[in-house]
């Protein structure tokens, strides 16, 4: 045998660390997924990234009927991050699986829909729907919108209360079998009580953050410089918040956290996943750099190999105190 | 949709052509070969991530056999300024060509092509292709003043005709550009096409004269932006689109990003 071959496998550089996670179910390449709203339907980015090396794609939040959305501005730079008030505006469920999931078929990644509704029986009627079509149009799971704060009806309304959304992810739950991940509000009292009631109402796994509200002014009309008013911060700057949250949430509960929130380079990612995220999201960074989720999948493996880790499950909730 | 390309290109020549207002050179060949008049660039205006988001801007010039391509700004802000503070050679992070650009029909014989301020930016590679058709092409510059009257050597230069109103009157006619517009056609120089790019009350205003007149009119809007490739549905302007069974009008936000940036000015819901 070539020694220097063996001291190679010393060295730990021959093998490669695992990147394989499983989140409700659903077995990933690796840890990092898109953000809902950040990613449109997948191809809006297939001229920049290989959709394929991707752990999963969450696509942008839809609804039963299509949604018009708010009228504009919808979006406007803050101190490092942005606020948005799109109002989930998107094509409906038919289109969806008439015009958009069609085209992710080729790609052997998997696929989750960001469901939102004004009323239980809207999100029932969806995950239904979703989960007749789920084999033949390779739907994967379902991440519950339950905090967009863009829209009036429904939306945040779900997720600022322990008992609306035990009823609403229970009621999904009772309807289809397809993993249910449940996406939840940063703009809350106290997030445990949330997360413990969409785990015991049936959720598979839990993600978090969704914007937190805000607003910003223009001094010389003196008017919102958005047209909604308000709008959902994300970005950089609240990634502190988001990363605190995951931790409450991770001690909590014992289903998977998805850890989303500001994350634009590795180090975001390594942060969230130390703090207890089995898999991270990546959203408004998309936006700055179309090659980001990319740039963080292969910047995971590099730490993983400089710090003779073998296994990306090792590091998840590693957080020493 | 066309492919759009990331990539880092160089900065060739930067020239203040007015107060504040800054031509860049790029050399882009992908982008230079595929790119249309009307298209735009995204730009990361800082080299760190502050400001966080590109910022759109069009491109002016094409130059296919050299594989440049032109960008003419305002600085206003914090990206535009950061913008006009790169240095010749350094590298720029860009994405493009983007939006689906100005639609020239073959047709046409005489085009009008209207400017407001620093919205003359996407006019000029019209111009410059409108004339290569051979079409005959009466430019109209709007400006607060002479000193930011931008454009009008580079379009007499193509061979276009050029007439410019300033708001102080300090140059040319003493006016809005809207009321040039109204004379031309007045005087019984009708267009085929009215194509322009400037403030939206202009635009608006153009929107209702090329109504009366009844010559089509196409439009560059303008909206913030984030990802700038329709993924984010942040940039969007509303839109009349008609049913075609039910013969009723709906009304439809369209991303400006790759929907637009150019809108035929009778759909565009201007009271909005
Ligand atoms: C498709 C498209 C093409 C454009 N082409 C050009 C061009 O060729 N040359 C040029 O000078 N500008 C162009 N603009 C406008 C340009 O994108 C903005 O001026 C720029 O984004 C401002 O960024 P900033 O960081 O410097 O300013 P900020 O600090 O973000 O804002 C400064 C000021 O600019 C205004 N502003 C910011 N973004 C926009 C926007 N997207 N549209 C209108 N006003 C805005 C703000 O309201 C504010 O008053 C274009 C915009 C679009 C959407
Ligand atoms: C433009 C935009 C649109 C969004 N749309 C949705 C949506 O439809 N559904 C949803 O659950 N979250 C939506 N979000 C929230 C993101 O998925 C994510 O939770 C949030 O932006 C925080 O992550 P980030 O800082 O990495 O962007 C949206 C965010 C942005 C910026
Ligand atoms: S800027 Fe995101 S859709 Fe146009």
């Amino acid at each position: 045998m070539d020694p220097s071959s063996q001291e190679v496998r010393w060295s730990g550089m021959i093998d490669k660390p695992n990147l394989e996670v499983e989140v409700a179910g659903i077995k990933l390449k690796n840890p990092v997924m898109t953000a809902s709203g950040t990613f449109g339907y997948g191809e809006e980015f297939s001229p920049f990234i290989d959709l394929d090396k991707l752990g999963a794609m969450v696509l942008k939040g839809i609804t039963l009927k299509p949604k018009m959305g708010n009228p504009p501005p919808r979006v406007i730079e803050t101190p490092s991050g942005m606020l948005n008030s799109i109002g989930l505006q998107n094509v409906g469920v038919e289109m969806l699986i008439k015009e958009k999931l069609p085209y992710l078929q080729k790609f052997n990644t998997p696929v989750i829909i960001n469901i939102s509704g004004d009323t239980i029986e809207e999100y029932i009627e969806l995950a239904r729907r979703l989960g007749e079509v789920s084999k033949e149009m390779g739907v994967a799971g379902l991440e519950i919108n339950i905090s967009c704060p863009n829209v009036k009806k429904g939306g945040m309304v779900w997720g600022t209360d322990a008992k609306a959304t035990y009823k609403i992810i229970n009621s999904i739950r009772k309807t289809t079998p397809l993993p249910l991940i449940a996406k939840l509000t940063p703009n809350v009292t106290d997030i445990k009580t949330i997360a413990q009631a969409a785990e015991e109402a049936g959720a598979d796994a839990l993600s978090l953050i969704n914007t937190l509200v805000g607003m910003a002014i223009d001094i010389d009309s003196r008017r919102p410089k958005l047209a909604n008013i308000s709008g959902g911060l994300s970005g950089p700057a609240v990634k502190p918040v988001a990363l605190w949250l995951v931790w409450q949430v991770f001690q909590t509960v014992n289903i998977p956290v998805i850890g989303i929130g500001g994350i634009i380079k590795v180090e975001d990612a390594l942060e969230f996943i130390i703090a207890g995220a089995r898999v991270i999201e990546i959203g408004t960074a998309n936006f700055v750099n179309p090659h980001v989720t990319i740039d963080i999948i292969e910047g995971i493996e590099k730490y993983l190999t400089e710090n003779n880790i073998k296994d990306v499950n090792e590091l998840v909730g590693s957080m020493k105190i | 949709m066309n492919f759009i390309y990331n990539i880092k290109v160089k900065i060739l020549s930067k020239e203040e052509v007015a107060p504040n207002i800054f031509l860049i050179k790029l050399l882009a060949p992908p982008i230079a070969q595929e790119a249309l008049a009307g298209q735009f660039i995204h730009i990361k205006c800082s080299k760190d991530n502050y400001p966080l988001l590109r910022r759109p801007l069009s491109i002016h010039r094409i130059d296919k056999e050299k594989g440049e391509i032109f960008i003419l700004f305002q600085a206003v802000g914090e990206g535009t300024k950061l913008l006009a503070g790169r240095s010749i050679e350094d590298d720029l992070d860009i994405m493009g060509p983007i939006g689906n650009g100005f639609n020239i029909y073959p047709e046409s014989k005489k085009m009008v092509i209207i400017g407001g301020g620093i919205g003359v930016a996407p006019l000029l590679a019209l111009g410059e292709e409108s004339i290569r058709q051979g079409k005959e092409v009466q430019v109209l510059i709007g400006a607060l003043k002479k000193e930011l009257v931008i454009g009008e050597e580079s379009f007499k230069i193509l061979g276009a005709k050029v007439d410019v109103a300033t708001d102080d009157g300090s140059y040319q006619y003493k006016g809005l550009v809207t009321d040039l517009l109204e004379r031309i056609i007045k005087e019984g120089w009708l267009a085929d096409q009215i194509f322009a790019c400037g403030p939206k009350p202009m635009l608006k205003k153009i929107s209702e004269i090329a109504l009366q007149a009844n010559i089509h009119y196409q439009v560059s809007m303008e909206e913030r932006m984030a990802c700038g490739i329709g993924a984010c549905l942040g940039c969007v302007c509303k839109i009349k689109t008609k049913d075609k069974r039910e013969y009723k009008v709906k009304y439809e936000y369209k991303r400006v990003c790759v929907d637009g940036p150019v809108f035929t000015g009778s759909e565009v819901v201007w009271n909005d």
